[in-house]
């Protein structure tokens, strides 16, 4: 039983939320997946040790077409990060506590991102830890992994030019290539 | 506007399937017990990034207004974020887990045992729930796109310090060789 693999974190929480909630839940959703909208999910780059999250409005539990009825729905928020769950609770505290609030405000019991301490205990209340997590590249944050995307492709390119380039050229663009990468390296 | 399970090329599948309420225990010592990295069972399903089971077995109550809530028993869920599309993706999955698909979720309710990747397929879709809201950092990225870009990045890096004050034909040649495409 682990949230745990490498530098990667798993957090899984389902809360339950008002009656009708669900609906607000499901606009506010589609409003964000809105390609006019993306500047809402943007905002979740400026976290930038998040590599996957998800929210997911279950309003009965899968079963074909039937289902399963609930009396209330249920908000299942799942994330992949790097770093500790403390840091990531305060985190989302700090960074994006209108978005949280947004998000979780039709909660019960919610007490809002700040102060911290009641948010957290909310949050473990409301937590799943995995039986099992896995992750293909463990060692890797996510910003490591953004800063390889960007590296591989600058290499990509600098190999392609290459040949068409005098010595001295190539010198030059390699050490351009560097300045402009090594933040990442 | 697209399918919300989507961002770029990733796909968020969430799979929550009903647990035979007396094997909750057998079923969480085998989870608990499964290797990590590479020994893990999902090491072995090609494209996933992250992914993870989780047992549900109870529903949390705040009191207040809330109306308890009852439910037919646990619930497994699975969760996975993946390159592609669903139905190659559960090609892979149950190609990938092999048994170890039966010795997990053979303690969820109707599973298709031994039944081929049709009826695998059509009882996990029977348990998906369509994801609300997807984030993904690099959903452009496959597994092997990260992979290929982190051992890029390491090379790279390696290479930049090795060749400090290398005149620019020895560079040159030098990278060459190193980044062969």
């Amino acid at each position: 039983m682990s949230n745990v693999e490498g530098k990667a974190t798993a957090i899984t929480v389902m809360s339950p939320v008002w009656p009708g909630a669900r609906y607000y839940l499901s606009l506010l959703f589609a409003i964000a997946r809105h390609p006019l909208a993306k500047k809402g999910l943007g905002k979740l780059e400026t976290l930038s040790f998040i590599h996957y999250a998800r929210w997911t409005v279950i309003s009965k539990f899968p079963d074909g077409d039937r289902g399963e009825k609930l009396r209330c729905s249920y908000l299942l928020f799942e994330s992949n990060f790097n770093g500790t769950w403390s840091e990531y609770i305060d985190a989302f505290s700090e960074v994006v506590p209108v978005r949280m609030w947004a998000i979780w405000f039709t909660s019960f019991g919610f007490p809002g991102p700040q102060p911290v301490g009641p948010f957290k205990q909310y949050i473990r209340k409301n937590e799943y830890v995995a039986n099992h997590y896995w992750s293909a590249y463990p060692g890797a944050s996510a910003t490591e992994v953004i800063s390889a995307g960007r590296a591989a492709t600058a290499v990509a390119q600098l190999r392609e030019r290459a040949e068409g380039l005098d010595d001295a050229a190539f010198e030059e663009a390699y050490r351009e290539m560097l300045t402009t990468i090594q933040r990442g390296l | 506007m697209g399918d919300s399970n989507v961002s770029g090329q990733a796909y968020a599948l969430t799979v929550m399937a009903p647990i035979v309420s007396e094997e909750v225990s057998e079923l969480v010592n085998y989870l608990d017990n499964l290797g990590s990295g590479n020994a893990s069972p999902l090491s072995k399903v090609g494209g996933t990034h992250f992914a993870r089971w989780v047992v549900m077995d109870n529903l949390v109550f705040e009191g207040g207004r809330q109306r308890p809530d009852s439910w037919s028993g646990p619930r497994l869920l699975f969760t996975s974020n993946f390159d592609g599309s669903l139905d190659s993706y559960l090609d892979r999955l149950h190609s990938g887990l092999g048994e170890c698909a039966d010795l997990v979720w053979g303690h969820c309710r109707d599973y298709p045992q031994g039944q081929g990747l049709q009826a695998f397929s059509d009882w996990i879709k029977r348990y998906q729930i369509d994801t609300s809201l997807f984030y993904a950092a690099y959903g452009k990225m496959t597994v092997e796109n990260v992979l290929h870009s982190l051992d890029v990045r390491s090379r790279l890096a390696a290479f930049a310090g090795r060749h400090q004050g290398a005149s620019a034909a020895e560079l040159k040649a030098a990278f060459l060789q190193e980044f062969q495409s």
